[in-house]
């Protein structure tokens, strides 16, 4: 029983009753959420970026933190715990993405992760059965594995479930 | 419940602060100068023996895996840059300011110099890679990094106000929390950081840094692209992840920028990884008022 603490650009899995799968604090991140019911394995990455041609060298050794990567390196990573491959009956949810107030086009950059996320989860057949996105605040973001209960948090809010 | 804070105590809380030290005043007022060399810098640096002790210790720190040791305070201030410099002696004559738990904010020892550090970078980031003219870099960064300093002397009078806050953004003409600091407690946070920057004698553009930048366009002519850069280094910041608490992405973003500082969405996303990768280094070398980070 323990705590995967997820960083920017982190990745992770679980499939241990007790476990939490946790991130602190998404700003403009997004936090792809993987649920395999059949297994009952959580897995999680915390996405900074959309797209990884802006530096190949940080995505080979991070690929957690660019969206076009941070999802085959996410089912991979699940795979070695038994879920399918492409992701076949995963349960997918999004939260983060959010902005400072008035922001214009250029500095959407939440929005824009949020989409290239899609994107890549399109090509895969998969899309997000509920989603927690935009918004002027920051998310903590905590997945119990046993229950596959998602809780989110921020300050001066009351915890709200996904 | 909060209480206005007077003129008056405003000032009592402003002198009760630690004057910054000699050298760090002195660096401040050099790096401002627009025409200032780095041996200006250095020499300063000569002249505070633990200064240049921390300054060593830094260059030669893990982080900047540097292969063989460098034991002249030459080579360590050309190899680490004024900002640097500039940062770890802030750091060493400030630190408690800085590492000073935001509990007005429902925030942590050690999260107000994580943001500064990183709108700090964030401030340079932009204008390195947007090739801003007119704004000079190095002074960008220490810019970003005072620029929220007023959090610290506000944040005991904003005690237990978060829900309160919160609700006055959620009202009629949707404020941002630098109004929410005003009606609650009378003063914002750039406020009262102008007030230490004229206690401390902090160069012009500096007090201006602090005071403008959530509302830049209000900055005088001169001073307003540095102001620019910093306010979107603020903005950076907080997108990454790194704010202070409550307040965190609850300001606005001023579109003027544009006049100064050309920005592309490509060009948001390099200076965002910079600011990560940059972060990473510093924060581990400067370790001083720093603490680990989550």
């Amino acid at each position: 029983m323990g705590q995967i603490i997820l960083g920017v650009g982190d990745y992770g899995a679980s499939n241990t009753p007790g476990d939490d799968v946790k991130t602190f604090a998404l700003g403009s991140c997004v936090s792809v959420i993987l649920l395999d019911p059949k297994t009952r394995t959580v897995g999680m990455a915390h996405v900074a970026l959309p797209d990884s041609s802006i530096n190949k060298a940080k995505a080979a050794e991070k690929p957690g933190y660019f969206a076009d990567t941070a999802i085959p390196a996410l089912l991979e990573k699940m795979a070695t715990f038994g879920c399918d491959k492409r992701g076949k009956g995963m349960i997918v949810k999004l939260c983060g993405g959010a902005n400072v107030m008035d922001a214009n086009d250029t500095f959407q950059i939440g929005k824009r992760n949020a989409l290239a996320i899609k994107k890549i989860l399109w090509s895969y057949g998969m899309g997000a059965v509920s989603e927690d996105l935009g918004g002027n605040y920051s998310r903590t973001v905590s997945i119990s594995v046993s229950a596959g209960q998602i809780t989110l948090s921020s300050p001066g809010k009351p915890n709200w479930l996904l | 419940m909060t209480q206005l804070i007077t003129q008056e105590e405003l000032q009592k809380i402003v002198k009760a602060v630690p004057m910054l030290s000699p050298s760090a005043s002195r660096l401040l007022q050099v790096a401002a100068q627009a025409d200032h060399d780095l041996v200006d810098i250095i020499n300063l640096v000569k002249f505070d023996a633990n200064l240049t002790a921390r300054v060593l210790k830094v260059v030669n720190s893990a982080a900047f895996s540097l292969v063989s040791k460098v034991s002249s305070i030459d080579r360590a201030v050309s190899y680490l840059g004024e900002r640097i410099v500039v940062g770890i002696a802030l750091g060493d004559c400030a630190g408690k300011l800085f590492t000073k738990e935001l509990s007005g904010y429902e925030s942590t020892s050690g999260s107000l110099w994580k943001h500064d550090l990183r709108a700090a970078i964030a401030a340079r980031e932009i204008v390195v890679e947007c090739k801003a003219e007119g704004i000079s870099a190095e002074l960008a960064f220490t810019a970003g990094l005072l620029h929220d300093i007023g959090k610290s002397l506000i944040s005991d009078y904003l005690q237990g106000s978060v829900p309160e806050a919160i609700a006055l953004l959620n009202g009629e003409d949707s404020p941002d929390y630098l109004e929410a600091e005003e009606k609650l407690i009378g003063f914002n946070h750039t406020q009262a950081g102008y007030e230490l920057a004229k206690a401390w004698q902090l160069p012009d553009e500096l007090a201006e840094a602090i005071l403008y930048h959530h509302e830049p366009e209000k900055a005088a002519e001169e001073y307003r692209p540095l102001v620019y850069a910093v306010h979107l280094g603020d903005s950076i910041a907080m997108l990454g992840g790194f704010g202070t608490g409550a307040d965190s992405m609850r300001y606005k973003l001023d579109p003027g920028y544009k006049n100064y500082i050309k920005v592309s969405p490509n060009a948001l996303s390099k200076v965002m990884l910079a600011v990560d990768m940059e972060f990473e280094k510093l924060e581990g070398s400067m370790n001083g008022p720093g603490e680990q980070s989550q």
